[in-house]
C-alpha cells in the first residue's frame, strides 16, 4: 500500500479571514483514548472537536483501533464558528491514509450529521479557488471528494473524472457530476428533464445527446430522471469527456459497480445507444496525466485500442498505487 | 457465567410446531426440527449441545436428541438469491447459486454446523441468509478486499469470483456453484427508491440545525441485554474454531514468520479467555448493579467485537486465496483485526470509563 502518514494538517478559513490550521498527528495508541484534541484556551470546542471527528468516522468501512490520532487546532476561535470541522475531519482522514491529499487542502464546512457524512453547509461566502466547500452546492457528503453517491440522500449523484485537455504538462482532471432524482417528484414536470447550467447551446447539445444514447442502451432511465449535468471545469476541449459522463451517469442511477476512489475516464462514442466506447486521440500525454493523479481505489478506464499502445510499466505503477485500469470495448455488465 | 449464557432465556425459543418439511430446499435453508421425526429425504440433520459441539445424522435416520442438544434439519439446496454488492447501486446485483456443503471429512469443524450453533436463532430462511452474505459481501467491497469496479474485465471478474466462493465457504460453509451479473431494475426500482427517502425525509429538516447533533443520531432498535447475548455466544463459538483455522491456513516460511504467526495465535487465545471469562452484562460487581447507559456501553463494545470477528473470517479467506502468495498485507490486516479483537473485549470489561479529550 502506501507509505504511511505520520503528520497532516489541513486549514479553513475563519470568519475574519484568517487562516486556520489543524495539524493531526498519528502515534501508538497504547492503551489510550482514540482521538484527542486541543485548541488553545478552549477546552469546550476541542471536546466538540473530537465528537466531531468521531462521528465521521463511523462512514468508514474499516476501523484500526491501533492508533490513536491527536489533533491540534494553532489557534482560538469564536466557539459560533463551525465551519472547521470539515477541515478537522480531512485532517484526520489523511494521517490515518483513509484520503489521499495530492495538494495541501483548505477546507470550509460543518454538519449536524457527521455520522451520515452528510456536509450540511459553510459559512465562508465567497470561496476562493482551490478552497474545498462543504455544502449542498460544493461537496455535499464526505463521500463526494471520490465521486460517490451519497447513500442516505433522495438525490443520487456521482462524479467522473476525465482529463480535460490532451493531456501534458499543463493539464488536469475535471469532473463532471450527474445528479439525478425521480422525475414524478420534480415539481415542474415542464422543464426540461435534463438540464445543464453554465454551458453553451453545442456542448448542452452534445451532453444531452450522449445521455439519450447512454440511456436507450441501458433499457431504462428514460422518462424517469431529472437530471442535473455540472462540470467543475467548463473550459475543456473534444468530445473525449463522453464515457466520463457515461460512466456517472451509471453510477448516478445505480447501475453501475462501484470504486473506493474515483472513476477517471476518457473515451468517446458515435453509438452509445450501441454502448460501444471509441478511440480519442493524445494517449501519451493523457496516460502520463493518469498516472501522475492517479491513487488508491481509483479505477482508469481507456478505450480498447489504446491496450496495446499503453507505457511501458503503466499498469505495474498504477496497480503498485493501488488503483486499476480496464481498456473497455463496451460499456456495460462484462 | 458461561452457563448463563447458553441457558439464555432471551434467545428465541425453537418452535416446535412449526416444522413443515414442504418449506426446507425453497424459502428455508434450516429448520429447527423436533425428535423423534424421521429426516426426509435429501435433507441432514445437525445437532447442537450446549457447548457448541455439533453431529451430523444423515437423511432416513430418526432424530435422537441426546440431553441439552438442538437439532435442525438441513436442506443442502440448491438455492438462489439475489444480492446487491453496492448499497449505492441497487439496481445492478449478482445472481448466486449455492449449496450447503456436504460434510467434509477433512474438517474436523463443519463451517455451516457451526453457523447454525452460534448464530442461527431458530429457523435459517433463505432471505435472512441472502441478506447475511450480502452484509459480508458489501463489506470486503468496501473495504477493497474484494473488486467489482466499473466495466469489470473478465479477468478482474475471475479474480473475484474465486475471492467471493472462498468467503461464502469460510464465513458460511457454503459453496457457490453459480454467479452472475444481473439486472435489477425489474425488482429494485431506483426512481422508487429514492421517493421514499424524499417522503421519508418530508418530516421538518429545518428543525434540526438548531439541536445538538448528537439529538440527531437515529434511534435504532437495540436492546443491549439481547445484542451482548448474541455477540458474545458468538466470540465464544468461533474464536477457538477461527484460531484452528487460522493455525492451519499459514505455513511459515521462516523463523520470522513463525514468531509472527505464533503472537497472533497467542494474542487470540488471550481473547478467547478474556470472552470466555466476561463478567455480566448487567453488573459492575457481585450484587452491584450497572446504570443502564453503561450497560449500552458494553453491548455497543460487544457487538464491535462480533464485527471484528466477521472480519477475521473474511481475513481468513483471503489467507487461503493468498496460499504461498505474499502475506505482508494480510498479517497486517490480521494484526489489526486482533488488536480491534483485544480493544472491544478489554472496553466490555471495564464499567466505566473515564474519557480525556486532550492530549
Amino acid at each position: 500500500m502506501t507509505a504511511p502518514v505520520f503528520e497532516a494538517s489541513c486549514r479553513s478559513i475563519l470568519p475574519d479571514g484568517s487562516m486556520m490550521t489543524i495539524t493531526a498527528t498519528r502515534r501508538p495508541r497504547a492503551g489510550r483514548a482514540d482521538v484527542k484534541c486541543s485548541v488553545p484556551g478552549a477546552p469546550a470546542q476541542a471536546e466538540r472537536m473530537q465528537q466531531v471527528v468521531r462521528l465521521a468516522r463511523h462512514t468508514e468501512p474499516r476501523y484500526d483501533s491501533r492508533d490513536q490520532v491527536v489533533l491540534s487546532a494553532d489557534r482560538a476561535f469564536d466557539p459560533a464558528a463551525r465551519d472547521w470541522e470539515l477541515a478537522a475531519v480531512l485532517a484526520d482522514r489523511i494521517v490515518r491514509g483513509v484520503l489521499q491529499a495530492a495538494r495541501p487542502m483548505v477546507a470550509n464546512g460543518w454538519s449536524d450529521a457527521w455520522h451520515l457524512g452528510r456536509i450540511d453547509g459553510r459559512a465562508l461566502v465567497n470561496v476562493p479557488d482551490g478552497v474545498l466547500a462543504g455544502g449542498p452546492d460544493g461537496i455535499p457528503h464526505l463521500g463526494a471528494l471520490t465521486g460517490q453517491p451519497d447513500p442516505g440522500a433522495a438525490t443520487a449523484s456521482a462524479r467522473a473524472w476525465f482529463p480535460l485537455h490532451s493531456g501534458g504538462d499543463h493539464d488536469d482532471l475535471g469532473w463532471v457530476e450527474v445528479s439525478v432524482r425521480p422525475l414524478a417528484s420534480a415539481m415542474d414536470t415542464d422543464d426540461d428533464a435534463i438540464s445543464l447550467p453554465d454551458l453553451d447551446a453545442l456542448r448542452q447539445g452534445q451532453v444531452r445527446a450522449v445521455l439519450a444514447g447512454a440511456r436507450h442502451f441501458d433499457g431504462r432511465g428514460q422518462g424517469q430522471w431529472k437530471t442535473t449535468v455540472r462540470f467543475g471545469e467548463t473550459g475543456f476541449s473534444g468530445d473525449s469527456y463522453g464515457l466520463a459522463l457515461v460512466m456517472a451517469d451509471r453510477i448516478a442511477r445505480g447501475r453501475e459497480f462501484m470504486t473506493r476512489g474515483r472513476v477517471i475516464a476518457t473515451g468517446t462514442s458515435s453509438a452509445w445507444h450501441a454502448g460501444k466506447v471509441e478511440t480519442v486521440d493524445a494517449l501519451a500525454p493523457k496516460c502520463a496525466l493518469i498516472l501522475r493523479e492517479a491513487g488508491p481505489g481509483d479505477r482508469i478506464l481507456l478505450p480498447k485500442a489504446w491496450e496495446s499502445a499503453l507505457p511501458q510499466g503503466m499498469r505495474e505503477a498504477l496497480r503498485a498505487r493501488g488503483a486499476s485500469i480496464a481498456c473497455v470495448e463496451r460499456i456495460g455488465i462484462i | 457465567m458461561l452457563g448463563s449464557l447458553f441457558r439464555n432465556p432471551l434467545r428465541r425459543p425453537p418452535r416446535q410446531d412449526a416444522f413443515d418439511a414442504t418449506l426446507l430446499g425453497s424459502a428455508a435453508i434450516a429448520l429447527p426440527a423436533p425428535a423423534g421425526i424421521t429426516i426426509p429425504a435429501p435433507c441432514a440433520a445437525v445437532l447442537v449441545d450446549r457447548g457448541g459441539r455439533s453431529r451430523r445424522l444423515a437423511a432416513g435416520s430418526r432424530i435422537a436428541a441426546l440431553e441439552g442438544e438442538t437439532a435442525w434439519c438441513v436442506h443442502p439446496g440448491p438455492y438462489t438469491c439475489d444480492l446487491v454488492p453496492f448499497a449505492g447501486a441497487p439496481e445492478i446485483g449478482l445472481r448466486v447459486s449455492f449449496a450447503v456443503d456436504a460434510s467434509d471429512p477433512r474438517a474436523t469443524h463443519q463451517r455451516f454446523d457451526l453457523f447454525l450453533a452460534s448464530e442461527a436463532g431458530s429457523a435459517v430462511d433463505l432471505a435472512g441468509f441472502g441478506a447475511l452474505a450480502q452484509t459480508a459481501l458489501q463489506r470486503e467491497l468496501a473495504q477493497g478486499n474484494l473488486e467489482l469496479p466499473p466495466c469489470t474485465t473478465l479477468e478482474e471478474w475471475n479474480t473475484f469470483r474465486s475471492g467471493f466462493n472462498q468467503l461464502m465457504y469460510t464465513r458460511f460453509g457454503v459453496t457457490v456453484d453459480d454467479c452472475v451479473p444481473v439486472d435489477l431494475g425489474a425488482t429494485h426500482d431506483y426512481p422508487a427508491l429514492l421517493e421514499a427517502r424524499l417522503a421519508a425525509q418530508a418530516v421538518p429538516v429545518t428543525a434540526a440545525a438548531s439541536v445538538e447533533p448528537v439529538a440527531a443520531m437515529p434511534a435504532e432498535a437495540f436492546v443491549p441485554a439481547c445484542e451482548d447475548a448474541r455477540a458474545l455466544r458468538r466470540l465464544f463459538l468461533e474464536l477457538p474454531c477461527l484460531m484452528c483455522a487460522v493455525r492451519m491456513a499459514v505455513l511459515p516460511a521462516d523463523q520470522g514468520r513463525f514468531r509472527q504467526h505464533q503472537e497472533l495465535l497467542r494474542r487470540l487465545d488471550l481473547v478467547s479467555l478474556s470472552v470466555g471469562t466476561m463478567p455480566a452484562l448487567e453488573l459492575a460487581a457481585p450484587g452491584q448493579p450497572l446504570a443502564p447507559e453503561e450497560q449500552l456501553r458494553r453491548a455497543r463494545h460487544s457487538r464491535r467485537a462480533a464485527a471484528a470477528l466477521d472480519e477475521a473470517w473474511a481475513l481468513l479467506a483471503r489467507m487461503k486465496v493468498a496460499g504461498e502468495g505474499p502475506l505482508d498485507v494480510l498479517f497486517d490486516e490480521a494484526d489489526r483485526i486482533v488488536a480491534n479483537l483485544e480493544t472491544e473485549t478489554g472496553a466490555r470489561r471495564v464499567t466505566h470509563v473515564h474519557e480525556e479529550v486532550t492530549a
